[in-house]
């Protein structure tokens, strides 16, 4: 036990005093902290004001003065801030939206009704510099207000545009030309555009969940983020614990110290050793992302939607599946001489662990399917997708949960008795590298 | 009589090819024992299977009187001929972990192997990084790596491969400090020189087989064919008088000297005195048989010159 805990020692203050282990840690909130602050910045942020002139041909005579009312910036605010609570933003996104700064300056020129359309493409042509700066080109279909005798539908609207206008201008022209084509239709026929858009319009709220705790109105979303969640943190500890067990033990066997250590302790311990230090990483890992997971919900005043057992069992789980990736990855380790060679071996490995952290949010959104339930006890998939099922929002019951770790124990017990024989084979073995089926021989045979 | 091996009908196999084929082998405790061999005769293998890297196939073994050395891997220091270390480590503190791991504590480890490092010219090595040692530095390093733990068993693997003679006098200075403090000391190589300098007991290895076990003082009396090497004065002179001396066997003329065999029991004193009264020396001397001579005669029975000039080249190390 001795020379145990001190090979596990030495594993994890070199892994966790390197370079690249304190990076990857602090990376990973790092970018989450980006995403979570950056990207409504940078979606909603202001872009430079596009100023410029929109030509419309308009043989009906009933469009262009709607259309120009609909791009004042009041009424570009006004659809921003409507579709965005619409799509369900909610206000701080419904705020970004409705920012004025980058509201496009869009002058609205009348042509005549039988201006000649080439002469217009060319116009948007004209050298920079000319003001205002032709942005689009609007020709309105002659049916497009009034239907043709007889046709089920209505005529539309070409649309020609100059090779500066942006993609948000284009939907902000787009949009407001749906709205005065439709305003037009509507008065045409006798009918309040008015009433009826507002008759079309439904801004859907922001469900409230009732708990035993109360109401809670905000979070819905995080909380359904959460089976993705835990999968990407289990992904992200198991694989950073399962490379470092393998280039380490690479590492070991080329640079030919493991003989040296083989005099000292035996295959066993050393492996023990070594799954047990990267455990204690793995740990701490976890552990750090938990922990800055948890002060986040508690700033933002959503820590009371978690259920604090979740956090023991992403650990629970997170240590069933280092121990089966991770003594797989070890073994990989142990059975070839650099790390290139190894690149065969590990490919069944990462298929391994890449399909059960694809299915977890999948699982998380069916949590209580006959597949989902299938999945939590066939390893080793089933850490991931018991894991997905507990921080759905219909948490499995606790027998489920139980058998599930009993599986995942004796699989993680298979998965350290093949890796075990495969370490004390192949340690001194040099030369060609095996291949998996080898390697099982190698497993029966020792 | 303690013994600190006892292997008794070891054998063992990779793929169907015998490594090692029924090897006997008793060391005491306080023994010095070269095992020799050319190269792929076992010799690592063996001294694996005492470390208990490997298993035998069949046979027992006993190491310091348990049944495994893994029972007994604290009180071993080994040095393997495949030796590494962790590059990015402190010498200081790879050698504390090793001996941690043999059981001492820190501070024994850290005065053990500051006290060795000093004795091999590596004064000031302890901060460094493996990485940053040169080949030979890093080789006495592993060398200290191997006794920090203050063995009772010293097991040396081709422990001189590759090293400057410097290196080498003061690493065998070491090692016959740990054999004055009592240590055992199994020692393998394919110099047959350093065995023959070092060695109270010469084991040698062929094929997996143990081919020879005798103490070295015995060796020479045993396989000493009395042999006399005469370089004439007179370069053209001729020996044939020689050859009627009593006692005298056969002369073997060469360019520069002779080789005169003596019949068993002649006195070689006699003999001297009665070649010089017939031909003027420039030097004459016995010819002491080396070892290479005794494993080649062992080993190449029925064997042409030409192979056996090359296993000679081979164990006279002039490969290394």
């Amino acid at each position: 036990m001795r020379n145990i805990l001190l090979v596990a020692l030495r594993e994890f203050t070199n892994t966790a005093r390197s370079k690249g282990f304190i990076f990857g840690l602090l990376l990973m909130p790092l970018l989450a902290l980006i995403a979570s602050v950056m990207i409504p910045r940078i979606q909603h942020s202001v872009s430079p004001q596009v100023r410029g002139a929109v030509a419309v041909i308009d043989p009906s005579g009933r469009v262009t003065t709607d259309l120009a009312a609909a791009l004042t910036p009041s009424a570009i605010l006004a659809r921003r801030q409507a579709s965005a609570r619409a799509a369900g933003a909610n206000d701080q996104v419904a705020r970004y939206a409705a920012n004025a700064s980058d509201v496009p300056q869009l002058e609205v020129i009348g042509r005549s009704a039988d201006a000649d359309v080439q002469a217009q493409k060319d116009w948007l042509l004209s050298p920079k510099g000319t003001s205002p700066e032709p942005l689009a080109v609007v020709v309105i279909a002659a049916d497009a207000v009034t239907r043709r005798p007889g046709a089920a539908d209505y005529g539309t609207y070409d649309l020609f545009v100059s090779p500066h206008l942006n993609a948000a201008t284009e939907g902000t022209l787009r949009d407001a030309l749906r709205q005065a084509v439709i305003g037009a239709r509507l008065k045409t026929n006798g009918e309040d555009a008015a009433m009826i858009d507002a008759a079309l319009r439904l801004t859907p709220p922001e469900p409230a969940m009732i708990d035993p705790k109360g109401e809670h109105k905000s979070g819905r979303g995080v909380m359904r983020a959460l089976p993705f969640i835990c999968g990407i943190l289990l992904l992200i500890a198991v694989m950073t614990g399962g490379q470092v067990l393998m280039t380490s033990t690479v590492e070991e066997k080329s640079s030919r110290v493991v003989e040296v250590l083989l005099a000292a302790v035996s295959p066993v311990e050393l492996m023990a050793g070594k799954l047990l230090g990267q455990l204690g990483i793995g740990v701490l890992m976890v552990g750090v992302y938990l922990g800055i997971s948890v002060v986040a919900l508690v700033q933002f005043s959503l820590f009371s939607l978690l259920n604090p057992v979740l956090l023991l069992y992403v650990l629970v789980f997170y240590v069933i599946a280092y121990l089966v990736y991770g003594s797989l990855m070890l073994a990989v380790g142990a059975a070839v001489n650099q790390l290139a060679d190894a690149q065969s071996l590990m490919g069944p490995i990462m298929i391994l662990l890449m399909v059960p952290y694809v299915l977890t949010p999948v699982i998380g959104n069916a949590p209580n399917s006959h597949m989902s339930v299938a999945l939590s006890f066939i390893p080793p998939i089933n850490s991931f997708a018991m894991l997905a099922r507990i921080a759905s929002d219909t948490p499995p019951p606790l027998w489920q949960v139980l058998a599930t770790i009993v599986v995942g124990l004796a699989s993680a017990a298979v998965a350290v008795w093949f890796a075990a024989k495969i370490f004390r084979i192949s340690l001194l073995m040099h030369g060609k590298p095996p291949s998996i089926t080898t390697l099982i021989r190698w497993a029966r045979e020792a | 009589m303690t013994l600190a091996v006892d292997i008794r009908s070891v054998s063992k196999s990779f793929n169907g090819t015998r490594a090692i084929d029924g090897l006997d082998l008793s060391i005491p405790e306080g023994a010095t024992y070269g095992l020799i061999g050319p190269s792929g005769a076992g010799k690592t293998t063996a001294i694996r299977m005492i470390m208990s890297i490997l298993f035998p196939d069949s046979g027992t073994l006993s190491v310091l009187g348990q049944e495994s050395a893994l029972a007994a891997k604290d009180r071993i220091g080994y040095l393997p001929e495949e030796r590494g270390s962790y590059r990015k480590m402190r010498v200081g503190e790879f050698l504390t972990y090793i001996g941690r791991l043999k059981g001492r504590t820190r501070s024994q480890c850290e005065a053990r192997a500051q006290r060795l490092l000093r004795r091999l010219g590596l004064d000031d090595v302890m901060q460094k990084k493996c990485e940053d040692l040169s080949k030979g530095m890093l080789q006495r390093v592993q060398f200290v790596a191997a006794l920090v733990n203050q063995p009772d068993l010293i097991i040396l693997d081709e422990p001189f491969s590759g090293l400057d003679p410097l290196s080498v006098r003061l690493m065998k200075e070491v090692i016959e400090d740990e054999h004055g403090r009592g240590a055992t000391i199994i020692f393998s190589t394919h110099v047959m020189a350093h065995a023959e300098e070092l060695c109270q007991q010469i084991v040698m290895i062929d094929k997996g087989r143990k081919v020879l076990d005798e103490a070295t003082a015995g060796l020479r009396r045993q396989y000493d064919p009395r042999r006399i090497l005469l370089a004439p004065l007179d370069p053209g002179a001729s020996l044939d008088a020689l050859k009627k001396l009593p006692g005298v066997q056969d002369v073997t003329t060469g360019p520069d000297e002779a080789l005169i065999m003596l019949a068993a029991g002649t006195d070689p004193a006699t003999a001297i005195r009665g070649i010089v009264e017939r031909v003027a020396p420039a030097r004459i001397e016995l010819a002491r048989i080396r070892l290479e001579d005794i494993f080649i005669r062992l080993v190449s029975e029925g064997v042409s010159e030409e192979s056996r000039q090359q296993l000679r080249t081979h164990l006279q190390g002039l490969s290394t």
